[in-house]
Order: structure tokens, then sequence, then C-alpha cells
């Protein structure tokens, strides 16, 4: 579905798809000329609960904006529309069990003028402007990891990475009011406003989405190759974007330039092949069992042609895709670097010597020429840099799998083996101790895991026994089934507050058993400690379900919270003993890291004098393509 | 297309909208690279003032063998920062444009404008050029101890 309209000068158009991969469209969007209101929501919650919730945000919004729009200052307006939609969304889930836990993220634009929009979000789903052909990001995704890189907890290598990165961190519905981020911002002619869920930007690179944005195109072409760009990606979420153009500056002399450029580039196509043909492009590997004049049909005159229609309109886009298909397919085929440097190289030189040509006779648009096939030579390398990086982190994945694999056969061996009774075995991510035979939870280090240790009870009776007992039953009964630990924790939680013996035993017993062979990571750790949260929520709200004087459920919680600050604190000291050798190797490479930086700034600086000499003793009256060993 | 120009003359036209260049990549570090956009402005301005700085003994030298060096230390230290190549590649040319995108609004209309901005559009070429290079036998260097280790693993 493309809609498409226009508000004095500005264009705009919006699409939307399910994806490949959902059977429902739980975006929704508002393109409402009239008022300069766009606006993003992509739904989220069980069964059928996530469009309910975009579209019921979708319609709060358009209403508050509508009733509301001269009365209040713009910012404050779209601010407070989204706390709007908040709240009725809240309201409906309140209302309903099957709406319950319902939410939406939103991003709009509010555009007050041709050169002023006012952008508000909630939520991953974003905001880009594009000027000048560079793409920048306006909005900054609501999610926790998001968080911990803006604290410097994580890196965005390892933030992109994470298991948790879709987690967010606000959205509309959650609760009845929403904190909204809003700013202002100045539009130029020609800028391009871009709002998008995140079946977009998940499923497509910013360079792709930055060279079809500035394609030239019209709002309405471009709002639909983006969605097909999102499902060529894979399409695994439902997918909407809205595109604003500002109004475009009048035609400048400059384009009108680069109109002829564009005309003399295409005029000399054959003498583009011929050098191409010359400097033996047939012959190249990636060629092999073309005919020549195929090869030069199919390659040359397909960069000759995309270069042409980026002149045309000023874009990336075409010869992006030639750059990607031809290296992808290349790469596919296990094709080697070598060829296709060389075919590129080839092009290169076969583009420089028509525009230098071209120059020849018209000097002006001889170097606006050159500068355009530079950067469309750049594009080139821009999208092939993707495709290699791409190839990097494939191959680095299964070169870590492999090393991890082989440090497993290492510390797998028959004298490694764990003794009777045990159950996995934890060393195997902890070399110092697997080489000396014993698990980390068979030799406790750290002093308040000792089992003998006392600790404060009031003591336990049959009754309070009794009431633990039924406490527990309904927390079991309220946690879900598919929550194995949280009711194994419940269970454990059970013996360690109607445990008599008055020490830290079976606290310490019971973490061990729990704790088992779980990796020290997000993956490993983590589900574990909100297993604990919710079991310590399950319990506080199921002692009040029991039938006992509020005196004996005081009790009941009392001991109940003691056992779980026990079990919590005993698992704290084993992943500590677990991380504690890391951390040593850690502080280690974080001093030697250090000292090496010092070490290339100094080589830098070193570098740069002596570049400063050679400059000076190079003869200024030779051409700069003939000095050096540059390949111009 | 040759210059008509010294090349010692552009660079010294470059070193003078050097500081304009290198304010507007401060203002616009948080896109360049995420890491940049983190750091505090003074350390920030000293890590862009590097690459500017060098860019303009590139200009003036032409030197591709102390560019592809440059290339390699500047890949592995973003690299140290959980920056991919990818990241580094689109950086560079951005510096690149942002560099020949001001020099085209300071001096716009003159000879230096015009020839100025296209040896840095062709610095940016060379640039994208040699950082895929390096990419590449890196992958290649990688692909081989793959081989390795693939063999010793079955």
């Amino acid at each position: 579905m493309t809609q498409t309209t226009s508000q004095g000068g500005i264009r705009v158009a919006g699409d939307t798809n399910v994806g490949k991969v959902r059977t429902t469209n739980e975006d929704s969007m508002i393109v409402d000329p009239i008022r300069g209101l766009y606006v993003v929501l992509d739904g989220m919650g069980g069964a059928n609960a996530g469009d309910v919730a975009s579209q019921t945000a979708r319609d709060a919004i358009r209403d508050y904006v509508i009733h509301n729009r001269t009365t209040m200052e713009p910012k404050a307006l779209l601010e407070a529309a989204f706390m709007h939609g908040s709240a009725t969304v809240f309201g409906k889930a309140q209302a309903s069990r099957e709406h319950h836990g319902m939410g939406t993220t939103v991003v709009g634009c509010l555009v007050l003028d041709p050169t002023r929009a006012v952008i508000a979000h909630v939520g991953d789903s974003r905001a880009y402007l594009l000027r000048n052909g560079r793409i920048q990001m306006l909005t900054r995704d609501h999610t926790i990891v998001e968080e911990l890189v803006d604290r410097g907890l994580l890196t965005p290598d390892e933030a992109e990475r994470h298991p948790h990165k879709n987690v967010l961190s606000r959205n509309l519905g959650a609760k009845p009011d929403a904190k909204v981020d809003v700013s202002e911002i100045e539009l130029k002619p020609g800028d391009r406003l871009m709002l998008c869920s995140d079946g977009l930007y998940g499923y497509a690179s910013v360079e792709a989405i930055q060279y079809l944005l500035g394609s030239g195109d019209a709002p309405e072409h471009v709002a639909r190759d983006l969605i097909d760009l999102a499902l060529r990606g894979g399409g695994g979420d439902n997918v909407t974007t809205i595109v604003i153009e500002a109004p475009q500056p009048p035609q400048s002399s400059t384009q009108v330039v680069r109109t002829s450029g564009a005309i003399a580039w295409w005029q000399r196509r054959d003498r583009f092949l011929e050098i191409a043909k010359d400097r033996g492009l047939p012959k190249n590997p990636i060629c092999r069992g073309l005919a020549p004049d195929e090869a030069l049909d199919l390659i040359a005159t397909s960069l000759c042609q995309a270069i042409f229609h980026d002149l045309e309109k000023s874009t990336g886009v075409n010869v992006w895709t030639f750059a990607q298909n031809i290296a992808g397919g290349w790469f596919e085929r296990s094709g080697e670097w070598a060829p296709l440097r060389a075919l590129m190289d080839i092009l290169a030189t076969a583009a420089r010597a028509v525009v230098d040509e071209i120059g020849v006779k018209d000097a002006n648009l001889g170097f606006l020429l050159s500068v355009a096939v530079s950067r469309a030579l750049v594009v080139a390398e821009l999208a092939i840099g993707g495709l290699l990086a791409a190839r990097l982190d494939c191959v680095d994945s299964e070169l870590i799998q492999f090393h991890a694999q082989q440090h497993d056969r290492t510390y797998s061996q028959p004298t490694l083996e764990p003794t009777t009774g045990d159950t996995g075995d934890t060393g195997v991510d902890n070399p110092e101790l697997a080489e000396s035979g014993e698990r980390f939870v068979d030799n406790p280090t750290v002093p308040f895991l000792r089992a003998d240790r006392p600790i404060t009870s009031p003591g336990v009776n049959a009754e309070l026994i009794a009431a633990i007992e039924k406490t527990i039953t309904i927390a079991r009964a309220r946690t879900s089934h598919k929550a194995e630990l949280v009711k194994q924790i419940l269970a454990v939680l059970e013996s360690i507050a109607i445990d008599a013996t008055g020490t830290f035993a079976s606290a310490v017993l019971a973490a061990r058993e729990i704790y088992g062979v779980r990796p020290v990571d997000d993956t490993g750790v983590m589900p574990l400690f909100d297993a604990f949260d919710q079991a310590r929520i399950i319990i506080a709200a199921s002692v009040h379900q029991i039938t006992a004087p509020d005196a004996l459920r005081a009790k009941v919680l009392r001991a109940l919270s003691g056992a779980h600050q026990r079990l919590v604190g005993a698992t704290t000291g084993l992943v500590l003993e677990a991380v504690a050798p890391y951390s040593v190797r850690l502080r280690q490479a974080q001093a030697k890291t250090s000292q090496m930086r010092d070490q290339v700034a100094s080589a830098e600086r070193k570098r740069a004098e002596l570049e400063r000499k050679f400059a000076s003793t190079i003869d200024q009256s030779q051409p700069w393509e003939t000095r050096g060993n540059t390949e111009w | 297309m040759f210059l008509a120009m010294s090349t010692a003359a552009l660079a010294r036209a470059y070193d003078e909208l050097r500081p304009r260049v290198l304010e507007r990549l401060l203002d616009m570090r948080a896109t360049l690279d995420p890491s940049l956009g983190r750091l505090d402005e003074a350390t920030a301005r000293g890590q862009m003032n590097a690459v500017l700085e060098h860019l303009g003994n590139f200009l003036a030298t032409g030197d591709l063998g102390s560019h592809r060096a440059f290339l390699q230390t500047f890949i592995a230290m973003r690299a140290a920062e959980a920056q991919g190549p990818a990241s580094v590649l689109a950086m560079m040319v951005a510096i690149g444009e942002t560099a020949a995108q001001v020099v085209q609004e300071q001096l716009a209309g003159t000879p230096d404008g015009s020839e100025l901005t296209l040896l840095l559009t062709r610095v940016t070429s060379s640039t994208a050029r040699a950082v895929n290079d390096i990419v590449a036998e890196e992958l290649e260097r990688r692909l081989a101890e793959w081989h390795v280790v693939a063999k010793g693993g079955s």
C-alpha cells in the first residue's frame, strides 16, 4: 500500500508491507498532508495485540493533533499527542485480558512549513535525514542495549551482537504516560526525511538506504524501493517507511552542466568500451566463458549505463548496484581478490581516459566529469568494501568456532574428567582451573561461601513450615509451565527456608546445583538472575493468597526473603570465583593495549615528520600524477 | 586530467581550510563513527586532526606507500575500538567528501577550488581502493588460516 501526497511543495509518500515471515502487519502509519503529520508505528504484543496497539495509538495521536493543533505549540503538541496515545493503549490493555501487555513504538514528524519540522519518537522506530547526499540518524533507539552503550558498558560492536539488542526500554502503552524525545529541525531545499520501522533498517544496510534515498527518484518510488530492499534482505519483519522531501531548489547552472556531462559521457560510450577491451577486460578471469563482445556488453556497458544514470540524477545507486552484483557474484563463486581488483582497475582507467578526452575539448565539463567519475569509483569501492567486511566477519566467526572446538577437545581429556557425581565440566572455559583438574565450584575460595557460616534465623516450627509449603505450592501454580528454572528456584527456596540447621550450607549446596555448568556471560548468567527476580516477585504475590493470620504471613515472607538472599549471595560468590582468572588477564591485556597505543601514536608523529621532509624534497615542476608511486 | 597548479600550492590551500573541515567533521562525528561520537571534544579533535594532517601530506606527496601504511594502522586502531573495516571505509570516504564539500563552499568559482576539489576526490577514491586492498589481503590470510584449521580439525 503506497500513500502519496504533497503539501506546499513538500512531496511525501509512505509504504508498508507485511514482510516475508509474519502473517499480520502490526505496523501502522499516518500520512496527513493537511496537518503536516507523518507517523510510523510498530506494534507489539501476543496474538493480535500488536496491530491493535499500533492502530489504537495511531487513531489517538491523529485525533489529538486534529483537536489541539491550533492551541498548542508544535513540540508540545506532538509530545502530548504521543502521551495521549500511550494512555489510550494502556487503558485498552488494562480493560481486556487478551490485549494485556500490548504496546507500540512510534516515530513522528510534524512539518510546520517547508523549512521547519518537529521530530518525536519512543522506542526503536527511527527518523533519518538525507542532506547533500549524506544520511544521518535523527533519533536514538530506546533499547536497553543502547543505554548500556551510552553508559560505556558495551561497545557498538558488542551491542550489535547482543542477544537482547531489540529489548526496548520505552514504548507507548506500557505505562499511562510515556517519556517522549522531541526535537525541532531546520529543513533545507532538497532535504529528505525518512521515518521507518525496524523492519527496514534491520534488513538493509545504512549505505544502501542512503543511496536509495539519495537516488533523486520521486518519494513514492523511493518508499517502494526501500520496502523492496528490506524484502530482498530477508523481510523478516513488517516494514513501513515514509519519505518526506523538502521543496527542491531551482535548477542551478551546475545541474544544467551535470545533464550536459551525462550526455557527453554517454556519447563517448564506444570509446569507453574500446579502451576497456584494449586493457584486456575480456581476458579477465571473471569474464571466463563469455565471448569478448558479451563480456564487454555485460560488464563495461553496464557500468557505463550506471554512471550515466547516476550522473543524470546526481546519485550513486546504479554504480553501487553494479559493483555489488559483480563482486557478490564473483565471491559466491569463491573468486579471489586479484581478478576483481584488476577488473575494477581496467574500468577505472577506461573511465578516466574518456573523461580526460572530454576535458581536452571542454575543460569545465572535464573537471565536472572527472569529479563525478571519481565519486562513482568511490561508490563502487564502498559497495565492494561492504561485501569484503561481511566475508571477513563470516570467516572470523567460523575460525572462532573452530578454535573453541579445539579448546573444548584440549580441556576434555580423560585426566580432566569430573569426579564421580559431577554432571558437567565447568572448567572448560577456564584453562587454569581445567589444568588443575578441579571445578571451581568444588574449590570455594570466597569467604562468605563457607558452608558452616551461621545465619541469623528466628527458627522454624510446624506452623511456619506448613505456611511456607502452601505459599510455594501457590507460587508454582502461578508460574508458567515453560519457566522450569523459576520452578526449580522456588523448590530450592522452600528447602532453604525450612532448613533448621542454622547455617549457610543449604544455600551453598543449592546454588552449586542451580549454577551447574552455566557460562559466565549474558546468555548463561543473566537468565539465572532474571529467574531469581521472577521467583521473588511470584513469592511476594503468592504469600497474600494463603489462608493465615497476618503475623504468620509476615514470618513466611521473612523466611522466604532470607532464603532468597542467601541463595542469590551464594550464586554471586560462584560467579565471582568463575570470573576471577579472567579479570587478571583482562587487566593485563588493558595495560598492554594502552602501551601499544602510545607506541602507535609515537610512530604516527615520526611518520608525519618524515612525510613533511619528503614533501619538501619533491620536484614541484613535475605533474602530480607522475610523482611517488600512486596509481594515477 | 592533469592539474594546472602545483600540488604544493593546493596542499597549502587545503591547510588553510583544514580548521573549517575539522569543525564540520567534529559537528558530524557521531554519524561518522559512533565511538568518535562518545569521545570528548578534545580527544575527537586530536584524532580527526591526525587524519586531516595525513591527508594534507598525501595531497602534497602522492606517496601511496605511506598512505597505505597510515591506513593499515588506522584500520587496526579502529578495530581496537570495535569498528569493523566497513565503518572505517565509510568514515574515510565521509572525511574526504566533507573536505571536498568545504572546499567547494569556501573556494567556489576559483581555479584553486576546482582543482583542490578534484584532487581531494581522487584522494578519496585512492583511499577507498587502498582500504579494500588491505581488507582483502587480511581476508585472504584468514581464509588460508581457515583452510589449515579446517583440515586439522577434520
